[in-house]
């Protein structure tokens, strides 16, 4: 059993990120997309890296260091949790793999273990690349004791296992609720959205510290208390895990391995005894076999392909989800605007109002295009690429199928948030045009963006689409890098106030539509026979 | 009905590839293309499809550039994959009325040409589900289908017998031979010779990205022989005249 488990981890750990295609591919614009995608990950890594240390020395500074291990702690669960949701299809539940693995001499445990073990090791890098730079700013600011340091490396190599553990439990669940249900990703798609906002409306017991009231001195002496009250009413573990690294709690030590422990090896039981029954139930497929021929419906080529870019989209539920967010936060944040009152906004952010009517479209198309659904769509054609290219259709049909597609999954949300934002702010005319046209003109730019990012970074041989959705480097440069650029157009409105607001934002909305042509343009005249 | 001349394809970091090919395919032909594996033949058949871009030489569609009227090339031809990937998150019939809309081809003829193919493929009572829940048997049939859907002048074709059923492949030869009749061309790859000698009226070599023997298939095969004894000497044992 040993034996299996130590050959499946392997097996499965050179496909991790790519690194025996990376040693063995031939294909030299393969390999360096793949070293430019690791890279990348690499810079993430640096990123979060230089937040966490950022986040550790202000803490430090403002003498809440006793909450600093903690906060690490949630902050390393929160991450694993969300990225490890997802991955109980892709993994545990991998279905490639299942069918091969069930035909060999293996027990179903050893593929449960060593699938939980691969995913344990993936979240352990995320978890140190958070736990590290923040202990090595408390160790060089505050010498603590070698105890520290034992009790961080070690909670370190536990912090994986409850957050990972649930996560599986709750992706497996929306996937057998799902997978009964007609419409499989529909359901799945809602059901994620609910429980991440769910989740985010639990963990407002951090909001505790808005409700009461601005930063006196006063509560500077007890904002420690105030936030550690607040991370253990989010994630318990990561109050134990600060308890240990800083007091040597033994109670806190013993609560936090048992109950890792306990819920990681009754999960990995649990799933190891029903793994195929699971298994069969997720990919078990109806047919009824009862077509009969009727009247078939007749579209244009436009319309036939933008039809297609919807089935494609609603049928992936890792697609909807990841890109759903976006618009879905843009909404709440009209709807809080909403609900607080344009006064409320006003004592809140002290900033004149004039200035706050000229960030919100920016915002708007910001939140709305975090993930836009053109950074990964051509990838998403994967291995049916080859249908698009042998058609008699130009590259403009289709990649305006894709930017149409994103525009009409943000285009309901936008007309909510529009009509809630008019409502509260009741601005002239000419800041009216302004509240709604910047945003649309904004968001085109976003997607035509997306579409120029994942022509260049394009990656059809994928098996599970979760790592184009969330972990392809177009989707991470196509993505936020519209969002960024959507906010350095910002700037010159928000930050320039010689000149005049409608002449600002007229230069800005000029260049946004002369850069949206120019990639729009450059990309419909793309050979398509050049791509993948 | 298509003409290759000089057709070269390289890989950037690999020697595979096409060098130099030439090839003349009228209508009424139907033109088996066989080598071993990794000789070209799926190299050169997505070049012709428009699937993948060339470096060096020219392919003509009925008189037009495949370069140059790309679209007009491929309103004319249809292509079936040896692996048929297709869109899986739609119905076989959803997917055929896709393709329909694409060609344009009118509600009557889809209609008359879909209940023909699907009966003869045997696979109307599926096409109301999805594509996920197909075999690959069935999905070649729906690949095949898709093809003919929108009758094409020249019908391309890789490993087309792969995972048919007996029947099937007796109806896809009979489509074949019906295509011809009416002025198509076949151009199609594949490892069964015995097939291959059986159906087409010529037959193309390849080996090493280059065309070792192409033409009639009665000039090809000596006489008394068969295309298989012919293939161990050209493409394997690397004799030519």
């Amino acid at each position: 059993m040993v034996r299996q488990i130590e050959l499946l981890t392997k097996a499965q750990l050179l496909n991790v990120w790519n690194i025996n295609a990376v040693r063995y591919s031939r294909d030299r614009k393969k390999r360096a997309g793949m070293i430019a995608m690791a890279a990348l990950r690499g810079l993430l890594v640096l990123m979060m890296a230089g937040y966490v240390g950022g986040a550790a020395y202000a803490y430090i500074l403002l003498g809440m260091e006793d909450v600093l291990p903690m906060y690490l702690g949630m902050i390393a669960g929160v991450f694993i949790f969300f990225f490890g949701m997802f991955q109980a299809g892709s993994v545990i539940f991998q279905k490639n793999s299942y069918e091969v693995l069930c035909a060999l001499p293996i027990s179903q445990t050893a593929v449960v273990v060593s699938r939980f073990l691969v995913m344990y090791l993936g979240n352990l890098l995320l978890a140190t690349a958070i736990m590290l730079p923040g202990m090595a700013v408390y160790g060089v600011m505050l010498r603590p004791a070698l105890s520290f340091y034992v009790w961080g490396v070690v909670g370190t190599l536990f912090l994986p296992m409850l957050p990972m553990t649930v996560a599986v439990l709750f992706g497996a669940v929306i996937t057998a609720v799902s997978s009964r249900m007609k419409h499989k990703s529909m359901v799945a798609t809602l059901l994620s959205v609910l429980l991440v906002f769910g989740l985010m409306a639990m963990g407002s017991g951090l909001s505790v510290l808005e409700e009461r009231g601005e930063l006196t001195a006063d509560l500077m002496r007890n904002f420690s208390g105030i936030l550690s009250e607040a991370i253990a009413s989010v994630y318990p573990p990561a109050v134990w895990l600060g308890q240990m690294m800083t007091d040597g709690s033994p109670r806190a030590a013993a609560m936090y391995f048992c109950r890792s422990i306990a819920l990681f090896a009754a999960v990995m039981a649990l799933v190891a005894v029903n793994f195929r029954r699971i298994c069969r139930s997720l990919y078990s497929v109806t047919a009824r076999h009862d077509y009969r021929m009727q009247e078939l419906k007749i579209r244009s080529i436009p319309c036939a392909l933008f039809v297609k870019e919807w089935k494609r989209y609603v049928s992936s539920s890792v697609y909807t989800v990841n890109t759903i967010m976006g618009p879905v936060l843009m909404l709440l944040f009209a709807v809080g605007i909403f609900v607080a009152g344009k006064e409320k906004i006003l004592e809140l952010v002290p900033v004149p109002p004039e200035l706050i009517l000229r960030a919100v479209p920016f915002l708007m198309a910001a939140m709305s295009c975090m993930m836009t659904t053109t950074a990964t769509s051509v990838s998403m054609e994967g291995k049916q690429w080859w249908i698009t290219k042998s058609l008699p259709v130009s590259a403009k049909d289709v990649f305006d199928a894709k930017i149409l597609l994103n525009l009409a999954v943000i285009a309901p949300f936008y007309a909510v948030s529009e009509a809630l934002l008019l409502i509260v702010f009741s601005p002239g005319l000419m800041e009216s045009v302004w509240l709604l046209v910047l945003p649309v003109v904004l968001m085109t730019f976003a997607c035509v963006f997306g579409i120029t990012v994942n022509l260049r970074l394009a990656v059809f041989d994928w098996e599970n689409e979760v790592t184009i959705v969330k972990q392809s480097a177009s989707g991470a440069v196509g993505g936020f890098g519209g969002c960024l650029l959507i906010l350095l157009g910002a700037f010159p409105v928000v930050f320039v106030t010689q000149v005049s607001a409608h002449l600002m934002r007229f230069a800005v909305l000029a260049a946004v539509l002369a850069a949206t042509a120019f990639l729009y343009r450059r990309n419909a005249r793309t050979n398509l026979g050049t791509v993948g | 009905m298509l003409t290759i001349q000089n057709l070269t394809k390289h890989y950037k970091g690999s020697d595979k590839g096409v060098t130099g090919l030439d090839l003349e395919i009228e209508a009424g032909d139907i033109y088996g293309f066989i080598g071993h594996n990794g000789a070209g033949k799926t190299t050169t058949i997505k070049c012709i499809t428009g699937i993948q871009d060339f470096d060096e030489g020219e392919i003509w569609i009925d008189g037009l550039s495949v370069k140059k009227d790309a679209m007009a090339c491929k309103e004319r031809t249809a292509y079936i994959p040896d692996n048929p990937d297709l869109y899986e998150y739609m119905t076989g019939i959803q997917y055929l009325n896709f393709i329909s809309d694409i060609f344009r081809v009118s509600a009557a003829e889809r209609r008359e040409r879909i209940e023909t193919y699907a009966d003869a493929f045997e696979i109307t009572s599926s096409l109301g589900d999805l594509i996920s829940s197909y075999s690959h048997g069935m999905k070649q049939k729906l690949a095949i289908l898709s093809a003919l859907v929108h009758t094409p002048k020249l019908l391309i074709l890789d490993e087309p017998f792969v995972g048919l059923d007996p029947k099937a492949s007796l109806v896809l030869k009979d489509v074949m031979r019906n295509l011809c009749a009416e002025g198509g061309a076949i151009f199609f790859s594949t490892h069964v010779l015995e097939v291959a000698e059986k159906l087409c009226n010529k037959v193309a070599i390849i080996r090493d990205g280059r065309l070792v023997a192409a033409g009639r298939m009665e000039d090809i095969v000596a006489k008394g022989g068969s295309l298989e004894s012919t293939f161990m000497e050209v493409a394997v044992n690397g004799q030519t005249d």
